[in-house]
């Protein structure tokens, strides 16, 4: 199995890759890479996602086409025009909105399905476990939640057919009363039950002692710092004086949080191994974004942009662009190496 | 005091930040390189803000109890959810908010805040809806929750507890947020978005022309769609709110137990 942390990486390199192009060609790259990804991954859990990717995709790229030509009115291709009477709508149809809606839809899908893609991949346990120990008392509502929708539906499934024997059909949302009646007070029962065996066993007892003031101290300086950095940059326009005051709001943060972490001890019942193909895939990752994003002199990333108006052109391609995105197949390698 | 003194400055700044951030495009002047990266730092300051309001909230008072309660009213609220995804109902219709807004009605604040917030990222991942988009919807439904005990002074002045007045206000609440919620989800990509100059934000527009265009903007494109979640609301507070409320209440009663060790010298 992937580390959950490793396929992090992963989708923090898919996302920045996304967000950064528009280009179709290096799009379709990306793409592609999340695909293989996803068919890899899919051979692995019973060979099929929820959500069919090619009838889904096809539905947002269509939409988002129709969207942006509906509400966007530039580009020197017509294919038709709307009445101007008609608000928003009215205007001239043109490709060039067509195909930038389009590409969007793309954008959306593969963020979409790379997200998905994780998800599936990774037990619940352990999307669970990565929840920073700092916020454990989360932690714990959420195992109690995923733990008891089982036993929810399963109550659910019982009382559908105790009121389907005495007659009761769902036909209006009044009908749903006597379903979910029961339903939350049976649950609430569970968890009077669950509240005493949680209390009579001291948990949470040293929650606030485990914060402290300096915790809260901390938090509050970190988020003044964030405030002031936010309103330098976005109304007056210091970008570097606040970037550098957000920055060390979010170090402050993360401090705080690393070092409540470290004190909230815990029990692994079942640690995840790091393995050299987490590291291969954190090392793709890096590649990926580098290529992306990081400021290289050497490195003209103007065949990332794709802008289609005022009239279509043909998008560039550059190779070391594209050798970015292969940095996104290594997971491909590790599904298919270890089944 | 200090204590109290450092919960209120992080409630204060995690809203300042909230309320700004949503609401910077209204008042940027789209100038310096960072304006290209808005919605990357968006990102960011909303969720280290919500970061941080979670540790906060998560903080003092939430016992063993509001942890129980809290994960069994997330797990039915994430099968509505699961329902929901399942059968989609019309435009932004969602059951969810039904237990959001009652449970943070009833036990207060705290808890309908982690109610809003823990509901949409538990039942993300049941339904396999983890996304960038997840943050930006967990503290927008944590807003409905933690706001809800907003509506008892209303509530008190058309006749207290258990009264029809109580669930008229709950309504209007739960229609208000049907509208609030779609208008603020919109916020964070409206600017950035490109389109016909009198309904999309353009760099230098002064705050009135910004909020003349993303009215028409919202009316035109949302208000529809948030009618249904506004209906719906209504519609389900109307329906089962009442018999909710009073199932609640007779659990906050119940729950309201505490241990006290005892030392014996055997």
């Amino acid at each position: 199995m992937i580390h959950p942390i490793a396929w992090l990486a992963w989708l923090a390199a898919v996302s920045a890759a996304l967000s950064a192009t528009r280009n179709p060609l290096h799009l379709t790259l990306v793409l592609l890479a999340i695909a293989c990804v996803g068919s890899a991954n899919t051979q692995q859990r019973e060979r099929m996602l929820r959500i069919p990717p090619i009838p889904f995709t096809t539905f947002l790229v269509l939409f988002s086409a129709l969207i942006n030509a509906l509400t966007v009115h530039h580009g020197a291709h017509q294919l038709l025009h709307l009445p101007n009477w008609l608000p928003l709508l009215g205007g001239p149809i043109t490709a060039e909105a067509l195909i930038y809606g389009g590409l969007n839809g793309l954008t959306l899908s593969g963020i979409f399905f790379a997200f998905q893609i994780a998800q599936h991949a990774t037990p619940t346990s352990a999307i669970v476990s990565m929840i920073p120990r700092a916020f454990y008392p989360l932690a714990v509502v959420t195992t109690i939640a995923i733990t008891f929708v089982p036993t929810t539906l399963k109550q659910a499934q019982h009382i559908r057919e105790a009121q389907a024997i005495r007659g009761h059909k769902l036909d209006r949302l009044r009908d749903w009363l006597p379903m979910l009646m029961p339903l939350l007070i049976g649950g609430l029962e569970r968890a009077f039950a669950l509240a005493e065996a949680m209390a009579a066993r001291g948990f949470a007892a040293d929650t606030a002692g485990q914060q402290g003031q300096r915790g809260h101290a901390q938090i509050s300086i970190a988020l003044a710092c964030l405030l002031a950095g936010w309103l330098l940059i976005l109304v007056w326009a210091y970008d570097s004086s606040g970037l550098l005051l957000m920055l060390l709001g979010s170090l402050l943060m993360g401090y705080n949080f690393w070092r409540i972490s470290k004190n909230s001890p815990h029990t692994r019942y079942r640690r995840i191994p790091w393995q050299h193909r987490d590291s291969a895939i954190i090392l793709g990752a890096l590649v990926t974004l580098l290529l992306f994003l990081a400021p290289l002199p050497a490195l003209d990333r103007s065949a990332l942009s794709f802008y289609p108006y005022p009239s279509l052109y043909w998008p560039s391609f550059d190779p070391r662009l594209a050798f970015g995105s292969l940095g996104l197949l290594w997971p491909l390698f590790s599904l298919r190496g270890n089944p | 005091m200090i204590h109290r003194l450092l919960s209120a400055s992080i409630y204060l700044l995690s809203s300042l930040i909230g309320i700004s951030a949503f609401l910077a495009p209204f008042f940027s002047q789209g100038q310096g390189s960072s304006a290209s990266n808005a919605p990357w730092l968006l990102s960011v300051v909303i969720g280290l803000c919500f970061l941080g309001l979670l540790f906060e909230v998560q903080g003092p008072g939430l016992s063993a109890k509001s942890v129980a309660l809290l994960g069994v009213l997330v797990s039915i609220n994430s099968l509505l959810r699961f329902a929901e995804v399942a059968i989609p109902g019309p435009g932004g219709f969602t059951p969810i908010f039904l237990l959001i807004i009652l449970s943070g009605y009833v036990f207060g604040g705290q808890i309908g805040f982690l109610m809003g917030a823990m509901t949409l990222f538990v039942s993300a991942i049941i339904t396999g809806g983890v996304g960038p988009w997840l943050p930006y919807q967990m503290i927008c439904a944590a807003w409905v929750g933690l706001s809800a005990p907003l509506v008892q002074p209303l509530a008190k002045l058309l006749g207290g507890p258990n009264s029809k007045g109580e669930l008229f206000s709950l309504i209007i609440f739960g229609i208000a947020w049907g509208f609030i919620y779609g208008a603020i989800m919109n916020i964070w990509f409206w600017p950035y978005s490109q389109g016909d100059a009198r309904y999309y934000w353009s760099a230098g527009i002064s705050l009135a022309e910004t909020l003349k265009r993303y009215a028409a903007f919202y009316l035109l494109t949302s208000f529809v769609w948030d009618t249904f979640g506004a209906i719906g609301n209504a519609l389900l507070l109307g329906l089962f709110g009442a018999p909710v409320l009073r199932t609640l209440r007779r659990f906050r009663r119940r729950l309201d137990f505490d241990y006290q060790p005892t030392w014996s010298q055997a």
